[in-house]
């Protein structure tokens, strides 16, 4: 543990929240000071959820530290019971409140509820937030469906034949990125293959559809991070095999699908090929061969980073520069993929950490979290966003899963935009000195832009310029820079005007007009000006298919 | 999240507290460490009694009762499930290192090794001689036990602590157990050691849970001296093993004494380790006593 701003995960209280409020009818006693309460505002602000998280804060304050902690606690215990009816209740304490060490469990189980009371044993200091959600969930589908569990030794159930294969998503919580849309993605995907849903958990479950676990045939892992304990629970308690494949890119859901099909037994053909996925088609046509080999950094819980990695490698020909997490339960999986790519994995929860390994690496595109986002602004580098920790704007309106064939498509959109961005950029860096585009220019769809750069004189763009140089404060070069580039234009705009006026350019020739077309319209302009200076310096009077090359040689030397 | 967390200031400025004894570094437990709701037993003896021996035939005879086992080996010689194991399994300590103590990064099979007869054997390891705490070693031990939830699926652990120190390391077990059990033979420094060990248990138990479950006697025809001792505190002997040279011959063939050539002798010591098994599972009586002065067990003894 060390002192910091900013870290990637919050407590481990916090992931016990998550759980809480994904359920229905589950109710968090939480030993906790006031100020703790503050973690009601990620459900409520970030994620916007429409209502408060099922958690009672004790609030003790300062004073109460010299009296009865312990009364005050089983007091909130009991007016939570009376007050929301839970059907199931979770008991523990903030990193503050473990500190005074309460024992919040006994106190409860003394209160003898006539419903599951679960106590939460979560080391504040040495967990977080990930950590402590999985925990919870674990002690939960242990309590709950644990009175339902066959004798030890006894023969794993079979299905009934002639039923549908059953199976329970595992994971989704709240506070997770775009959980909910990944739920709908691979449920219609799992009901295309005619394969039931007994119980999807945490999300919108309730303490009795936990207690049905062991209905289902196999379990779908959809975040090991959060799933992973009660996954291995069930399965040697029930036998039910886990598909741990995570559905993130066109290559992960093929081979989820396959794996599920194999294990009941059914063709799975007809679901590989998805009319709806247009990724693949997209980063493999022409408009796309700027994606290859760009260099990218990823970062991000290790389920995603992982999952990126492959995309970005085999779906999308990004090379991959760097690879890390800040998950440490699933440290070995990420150190296996980064040698994959032949990186070496960054293992941290220190930001900063992050910041000077992108910094040193310059990639072309940062894949990361809110945490990272920050850092490639910092840094000037594009970036998406691919993994908690979570931002309202990772609550978007629309559906926008990760998963699935629909989540492949989101991927390859929002991976690829910052890039068409960085190249418009690129482009507005090249043409800056260009009349069409310096800063000064009226935008060019308004169809006003000649003229109004026209209508200028050269002594007023000469003011502008300066009072735009006093504007820029933060870097005295820059400013200079800025200041030049101006004045210069602004006599060659000058210039250019004056001649056009007096008429001097060189005739194009019909054929060396029509090679002009060929140009990308971008670059059209500047290379007919820049051919026409060159005919009149050469004091050529028609321009040629042979003039324009000549004058492309010469430019380009 | 990303949320700006404060350390509570409860936390830097909690005082450290004072290290006990002189010498030897004590890292206290954490208090809230418990373990669920298995039945646990400690295993201790003088060096080289045979407590490995009698702690891993206790464990397959638990495990033949139906029982789920974990037998943790607490002894840097790190040998205490090699007739499970049938090899010398890496210490937790080992394996934490290859983390630098990132605990979280462990998988169970990493320090959790299948034995004979399905007894999951765990060695903590210790801390290099001369240095650390081995009472830590153990804390440590347990806690990732406890995080990778093998205490809430065992029915049995056994604790087969290192003979030969009385320190912390010593100690830490008995915070854990509920029944400490003393093997020992029929000779003056095994009852000697075994007074001794006495006297810790009967002041960990004003503490904490543990009470003395009784005496195993190892590697003897006779019992005379460990009754005369018994009688004289008042302790019960819980099981007898005589010393056959099979019992020895099975440590050399990575053996327990289940899996041997079976003969009259040995199925007498199979159902002897059974019968104590058994025994233990019910539940034995606590023995609340009280050590002898050095002076008086030399009295009583003699000095031969």
């Amino acid at each position: 543990m060390q002192l910091t701003l900013w870290t990637y995960e919050g407590p481990p209280h916090v992931g016990a929240m998550r759980i809480a409020t994904a359920m229905e009818q589950v109710h968090y006693v939480l030993h906790a000071p006031q100020g703790d309460t503050y973690a009601d505002l990620l459900f409520t602000m970030i994620e916007r959820r429409s209502k408060r998280p099922p958690v009672t804060y004790t609030t003790f304050q300062a004073r109460d530290l010299g009296g009865d902690t312990a009364t005050l606690f089983k007091t909130a215990v009991h007016e939570a019971y009376e007050r929301f009816q839970p059907t199931a209740m979770l008991v523990g304490a903030s990193c503050t409140a473990e500190l005074i060490q309460d024992d919040p469990g006994g106190l409860a189980h003394a209160l003898e509820l006539p419903i599951p009371v679960v106590a939460l044993e979560l080391p504040s200091y040495q967990k977080k937030e990930n950590w402590g959600a999985a925990e919870t969930f674990y002690q939960l589908v242990r309590a709950l469906a644990g009175p339902s569990a066959p004798a030890s030794g006894s023969a794993p159930r079979e299905r009934i034949a002639g039923t549908q294969p059953r199976c329970n998503l595992l994971g989704p919580t709240a506070l997770g990125f775009r959980h909910r849309d990944d739920v709908q993605e691979i449920s219609g995907l799992l009901k295309q293959m005619g394969i039931d849903i007994n119980v999807i958990a945490p999300l919108g479950a309730t303490p009795a559809d936990l207690s049905r676990l062991g209905d289902a045939d196999f379990n779908v892992v959809l975040y090991p991070e959060i799933a992973n304990p009660a996954a291995g629970w069930l399965q040697r308690t029930f036998g039910q095999p886990s598909i741990k494949t995570v559905p993130i890119g066109i290559g992960a859901t093929r081979e989820f699908i396959s794996q599920i099909a194999q294990l009941c037994g059914i063709d799975p053909a007809p679901f590989l090929a998805n009319t709806e996925a247009r990724s693949p088609w997209y980063s493999r046509s022409v408009d796309s061969t700027y994606l290859t080999n760009k260099r990218v950094f990823i970062f991000g819980d290790a389920t995603h980073a992982i999952a990126a990695a492959r995309i970005a490698t085999e779906e999308l020909g990004f090379s991959v520069v760097g690879l890390g997490s800040y998950s440490r339960e699933l440290a070995r999986e990420l150190r296996e993929a980064a040698k994959r790519y032949g990186v070496e994995a960054l293992i941290t929860d220190d930001y900063l950490e992050v910041e000077a390994s992108v910094d040193k690496l310059q990639p072309d595109l940062v894949l990361g979290t809110q945490m990272e986002r920050h850092i490639a602004k910092r840094l000037g580098i594009p970036c998406a966003v691919i993994s908690a920790p979570v931002h309202v704007q990772d609550y978007p309106a629309r559906y926008s899963p990760q998963m699935g064939f629909e989540g492949a498509n989101v991927i390859f959109d929002t991976w690829v935009h910052p890039l068409m961005m960085g190249l418009e950029e690129h482009l507005l860096g090249m043409f800056r000195e260009d009349f069409e585009f310096h800063p000064e220019a009226a935008a060019s769809h308004l169809g006003q832009s000649n003229t109004a750069a026209a209508q200028r004189k050269p002594e007023a763009l000469k003011a502008a310029s300066v009072t735009e140089a006093a504007a820029m404060t933060d870097s005295e070069i820059l400013v200079r820079e800025v200041a030049t580039t101006t004045e210069t234009d602004a006599h060659k705009i000058a210039d250019a005007s004056a001649q056009s006026s007096a008429k001097a350019s060189a005739a194009w020739a019909g054929e060396a007009e029509k090679e002009l077309t060929k140009i990308p319209f971008f670059v059209r302009g500047k290379a007919r000006r820049n051919t026409e200076r060159y005919a009149r310096e050469k004091g050529v009077t028609t321009i040629t298919v042979e003039v324009l090359y000549d004058a492309k040689a010469h430019f380009s030397r | 999240m990303s949320a700006v967390s404060a350390i509570p200031v409860a936390v830097t400025h909690k005082p450290r507290p004072r290290l006990d004894g002189e010498g030897s570094l004590q890292v206290p437990l954490d208090p809230n460490l418990k373990i669920g709701n298995a039945k646990v037993f400690a295993v201790y003896g003088k060096g080289g009694i045979g407590k490995s021996t009698t702690s891993s035939n206790l464990s397959v005879a638990f495990s033949k009762l139906g029982k789920r086992v974990l037998q943790i080996g607490c002894d840097p010689k790190h040998d205490s499930t090699f007739t499970l194991t049938k090899r010398l399994v890496p210490t937790v300590i080992d394996i934490l290192e290859t983390v630098d103590f990132h605990g979280e990064e462990l998988r169970p099979e990493d320090f959790v090794y299948p034995g004979y007869n399905g007894v999951m054997c765990v060695e903590a390891g210790g801390p290099p001689a001369g240095t650390g705490c081995g009472g830590y070693v153990v804390g440590q031990t347990v806690k990732l036990l406890k995080e990778h939830h093998l205490l809430e699926d065992t029915d049995v652990v056994i604790f087969d602590v290192l003979g030969d120190v009385v320190c912390g390391g010593f100690a830490a077990p008995l915070q854990h157990a509920d029944r400490a059990l003393i093997v020992a033979a029929n000779d003056f420094d095994s009852i000697f050691a075994m007074n001794r060990i006495v006297a810790a248990i009967a002041s960990k138990s004003k503490n904490y849970n543990v009470r003395l479950g009784g005496v195993i006697a190892n590697r003897s025809r006779e019992t005379d001296q460990i009754d005369k001792y018994n009688q004289a505190i008042g302790l019960e002997t819980l099981a007898r093993f005589p010393d056959l040279d099979v019992i020895r011959r099975s440590r050399l063939k990575k053996a327990t004494l289940f899996e041997m050539e079976p003969s009259p002798e040995l199925e007498a010591v199979q159902n002897e380790y059974l019968r104590l098994a058994g025994n233990l599972w019910m539940g034995t009586k606590p023995q609340l006593t009280s050590p002898l002065k050095d002076r008086d067990i030399f009295e009583l003894l003699g000095f031969e």
